[in-house]
């Protein structure tokens, strides 16, 4: 297993250099620049301007320098924040974005969980089809409209929650369960086609044979096989949350990293931008290594090589 | 093993959730400040030379202060750092007298020679000041800003080394001398030493032959020790400061000479890119670091307490400055909120004092409730297009007018903005003080296509395919889609549209790559030339390619001008050559739709939505009156 693990790595190097490399080109592709502004800068000025940035040097320059700072997770200042550096603006919002993330996350999954395997068990009854539906309509609704319901419900017509902001548990309850809410209704709806899958299988009807209850059967052997589809679904999803949504963010003024992301490719703010794909990249890779892992815990008949 | 790992999961599951809470709720409950306002974004600095954005001028306005200040209400220039100035006869010096309590934040008094260093800072290239051109005027500070040199004359030199002593991030020595000769280097083709240096840091381009007190001494810019003998490597060849306008006689007085009378310099002095920064606290931090609130030293009526990036910035009672006891509030948090909707909701549930902006949505049904703590006041802004004049048949001035004639400006506001904007007629807006604005064709469908017709294109008949570029934005899209229909049912023209994202929007401006294209415009300061310089032919924001000598000679003559109202005739007169020449539609002037507590006192709506914190108080006993019911 470690031979496997450490072959994963070295792919994860080669892939965030591939993504880096990408990335780099894509961003220097795009008409406009970071100094570009609605008031012209006279060009002398702007001329400064980019050396600080060493934007005035030639591309493969600045390439290898970007290059050269991002494998020591040094990307320099950012241009749009100027007073922090990219490591700064990470270290304050990544904490907030994966904290209200992981909350959301075990959220989705205890809620999810339970729907679908309730949903699974009392197949075609009103129970089933009323979890489906709301799992259904909890995918197809849009993150904002789901806040927005929210916030009216329970800011102005039941007054208990803030409006916005960070800081309390107040604050946190009704962005987690926006967050959370379309994960929640997705994973009931894996867990129920995986539990579905599971107990028409040999080994179901086997560990009733031996006389095990009902229950024991669907939490100890049931389950485990259910929740391969989840657990699979998990690892990306949690590389997402993490790394925060612009809308709820947005919504709940939350000062998390989902804002920067979209802010950084729209202002040019090339460092900024560069520090979050490569943060992006590395935890996604990370989350799906977990799941890989993960699996042979689940799954006795996985061995990973 | 797999059982451990089934039984471990839930359990992982939960810590990691119990971490979450605990983690998020380490940055623990803040008390309200006294004064909340909603900042519309994270700003990109507190230091004064690297910003340009009114987010930006909010903070800087409220912690440091300039030689003047803003009147709230009417901003008239008001005593700042400077209690009294005086202006000489011929316009062109200003002494400013600083008053002898103004102090910085670490309780150290607040010199001339504070706002010298500042101007040097604001002007040099290497800090590269956004707005650095608003003291070009001074005499010398353009040279010296962009780096033009001219043989004989007096130069500064900034070495590689330190004097003894000097602070972390101070700059290096400093020699002068007198420019003998610029060598050009390594084939360099411009020649003569009136040109701007490109600014390679390389070490090669130009060796600079100086006298330095009767030794003739050769320097090359460059970041390490020049490998040369007879050459030395130094960071900076620059105009000598001293023979810049800026002067310090003593402590107290500050000597601003300019090349030619500028007839709102007073007013410039209160505007927050101009306002002056701790010397001590940048050269023993360097930038970005002395902005931190734990370093940061400040002159203004509050300091900075704490920042967390796109939340809040936290301010308190500057216990030093000068008016103290005229400030009534204690603590200001700025949020950085972005969603102009959850401004507002917070604002309803009295989680702020003051939002800047309102959603458009809903205006109507807020003005139509008649609340008191609403206004839309308009101010000096205003929402144009641009023609690119260079393309046909756009460079056909009877076609660019029949466009303006045919736009029914008053159905814009009416059905598209609706926040009470005021249709243009001119660039200028008309409650520009002391100022008359010229007004181009009022709105006249049939002149417009009598006009269109005079220029070849009967009904329309022939003419190409129009196309507006805007940047993406709901509202831009309406105007757009409006306009396309008004000019295709009153003159039978084709219009297409065009959305880009603001980057390459801007982009395509700058290149020429657009036939009419939307704009805005905020004005730095209450007067004409705001407005009116952007379309002179040199000036960079020129985006439309038009040029016309007329005006430019109008505008240029202005700025030498002393007399105000001859001044402002002139203006009028520049103005009514755009407004005849149409290379730009003025389509309506901006209203900023916002609320304020009504237990917020001290708090005025003006032409450049510039709130001086100082000046505001909270009504306590009307606060709890109004939560109480």
């Amino acid at each position: 297993m470690l031979v496997f693990v450490l072959k994963r790595l070295l792919w994860m190097v080669l892939t965030v250099w591939a993504v880096f490399t990408v990335s780099f080109l894509l961003m220097r592709a795009v008409p406009g620049g970071p100094f570009d502004s609605e008031r012209e800068v006279p060009p002398e000025i702007k001329a400064n301007l980019e050396k600080r940035y060493h934007l005035d040097e030639p591309l493969y320059q600045q390439y290898f320098r970007q290059l050269a700072g991002a494998a020591r997770f040094d990307f320099g200042p950012s241009y749009k924040l100027a007073d922090y550096t990219v490591g700064e603006v990470i270290a304050e919002g990544l904490p907030i974005s994966a904290s209200l993330g992981l909350l959301a996350m075990s959220f989705a999954v205890v809620l999810g969980v339970t729907a679908g395997t309730v949903s699974a068990l009392r197949r075609q009854s009103v129970l089933d089809v009323t979890l489906m539906s709301i799992a259904t309509i909890g995918i197809a609704l849009p993150n904002f409209i789901i806040a927005s319901i929210c916030v009216i419900l329970f800011v102005f017509v039941i007054p208990i929650f803030p409006a916005a902001g960070w800081g309390s548990i107040s604050n946190l309850i009704l962005p987690a369960f926006c967050l959370g809410a379309p994960f929640a209704a997705y994973i009931a709806r894996l867990t129920r086609t995986g539990m579905l899958d599971v107990m028409g299988q040999d080994y179901i009807r086997t560990a009733r044979a031996k006389g095990l209850s009902g229950r024991t059967v669907v939490v100890k052997h049931a389950l485990r096989g259910a929740l391969l589809p989840v657990a699979s679904y998990l690892g990306p999803a949690t590389a997402d949350i993490m790394t925060g949504s612009l809308v709820v963010e947005q919504i709940f003024a939350i000062p998390g990293l989902g804002s920067h992301f979209v802010k950084a490719a729209l202002l040019r703010d090339f460092p900024l931008a560069m520090g979050l794909v490569v943060l992006y990249t590395v935890l996604l890779y990370s989350m799906n290594l977990l799941v890989d892992i993960s699996y042979t815990y689940f799954d006795p008949r996985v061995r990973l090589e | 093993m797999t059982s451990t790992g089934r039984t471990l999961f839930p359990y992982l599951a939960a810590g990691a959730m119990i971490a979450a809470v605990v983690w998020s709720l380490s940055f623990g409950t803040l008390e309200r400040a006294d004064f909340t306002f909603v900042n519309s974004t994270e700003i990109k600095s507190v230091d004064p030379a690297m910003v340009t954005g009114q987010p930006e001028g909010r903070i800087i306005r409220t912690i440091s202060e300039g030689l003047l200040g803003w009147d709230p209400e009417t901003l008239a220039p008001v005593p700042g750092v400077a209690a009294s100035y005086d202006v000489s006869d011929d316009k062109k010096t200003y002494t400013f007298h600083l008053r002898d309590d103004a102090a910085w934040s670490n309780g150290e008094p607040v010199t001339a020679d504070d706002f010298s260093y500042s101007f040097r800072r604001f002007l040099h290239p290497e800090i590269a000041a956004e707005y650095a051109y608003l003291l070009w005027d001074v005499v010398g500070a353009e040279d010296f800003s962009t780096m033009r040199l001219e043989v004989g004359q007096p130069v500064e030199i900034e070495l590689l080394d330190r004097p003894e002593g000097a602070l972390p991030f101070a700059p290096g020595r400093r020699i002068s001398g007198v420019l003998k000769e610029v060598i050009e280097e390594g084939g360099g083709t411009d020649g003569g030493a009136d040109n701007t240096d490109g600014g390679n840091g390389n070490g090669t381009g130009k060796v600079y032959v100086v006298d330095v007190g009767g030794t003739e001494r050769r320097f090359r810019r460059g970041d390490v020790p020049s490998a040369d003998d007879d050459v030395e490597a130094c960071r900076w060849v620059l105009r000598d400061f001293e023979t810049v306008g800026i002067r310090a006689p003593d402590d107290h007085t500050l000597e601003i000479t300019l090349k030619h009378p500028v007839l709102y310099f007073d007013k410039l002095m209160g505007f927050y890119p101009l306002f002056p920064v701790n010397r001590t606290c940048v050269e023993t931090y360097g930038y970005p670091a002395w902005t931190k609130p734990e370093h940061i030293v400040s002159n203004g009526p509050f300091q900075l307490k704490f920042r967390r990036i796109r939340d809040r910035i936290r301010m308190e009672k500057n216990p030093h400055y000068w008016g103290r006891d005229d400030v009534s509030l204690e603590t200001i948090d700025a949020l950085a909120v972005e969603s102009v909707t959850t401004a507002l909701n917070m604002y309803m549930t009295g989680e702020v004092d003051y939002v800047p902006e309102v959603p458009r949505t809903i205006l109507q049904e807020i003005q139509a409730q008649g609340r008191e703590d609403f206004s839309a006041e308009p101010f000096l802004a205003n929402y144009h297009y641009l023609f690119n004049v260079e393309k046909p048949p756009l460079d056909d001035v009877r076609v660019r007018r029949a466009i303006n004639m045919a736009i029914n400006k008053q159905e814009i506001v009416d059905t598209v903005t609706q926040g009470g904007e005021i249709p243009a007629r001119s660039i200028v807006p008309p409650m520009v003080s002391g100022y008359s604005a010229a007004e181009c064709d009022a709105y006249d469908p049939e002149a417009a296509r009598a006009l269109l017709a005079e220029a070849g294109y009967p009904g329309g008949k022939g003419f190409p395919t129009l196309e507006i570029l805007y940047n993406t934005h709901e509202t831009h899209q309406t105007v757009a889609e409006l306009i396309q229909a008004q000019l295709r049912n009153e003159l039978g023209i084709n219009v297409g549209l065009r959305n880009e994202e603001w980057g390459t929007c801007l982009n395509s401006r700058r290149t020429g790559d657009f036939m009419m294209c939307r704009a805005g415009w905020i004005a730095d300061y209450d007067d004409p030339n705001t407005f009116l310089d952007m379309f002179m032919t040199s000036n960079p924001n020129n985006h439309t390619r038009w040029s016309d000598e007329e005006y430019d000679r109008l505008l240029e003559e202005a700025a030498e001008c002393e007399d105000p109202q001859q001044r402002m005739q002139m203006l009028h007169d520049a103005e009514a050559v755009l407004m005849s020449e149409m290379p730009v539609v003025p389509l309506y002037q901006y209203v900023r739709p916002t609320m304020v507590q009504p237990y917020v006192k001290g708090f005025y709506n003006n032409a450049l939505d510039v709130h001086p914190l100082k000046y505001v108080s909270i009504d306590k006993e009307l606060k709890r009156e109004l939560a109480g019911h």
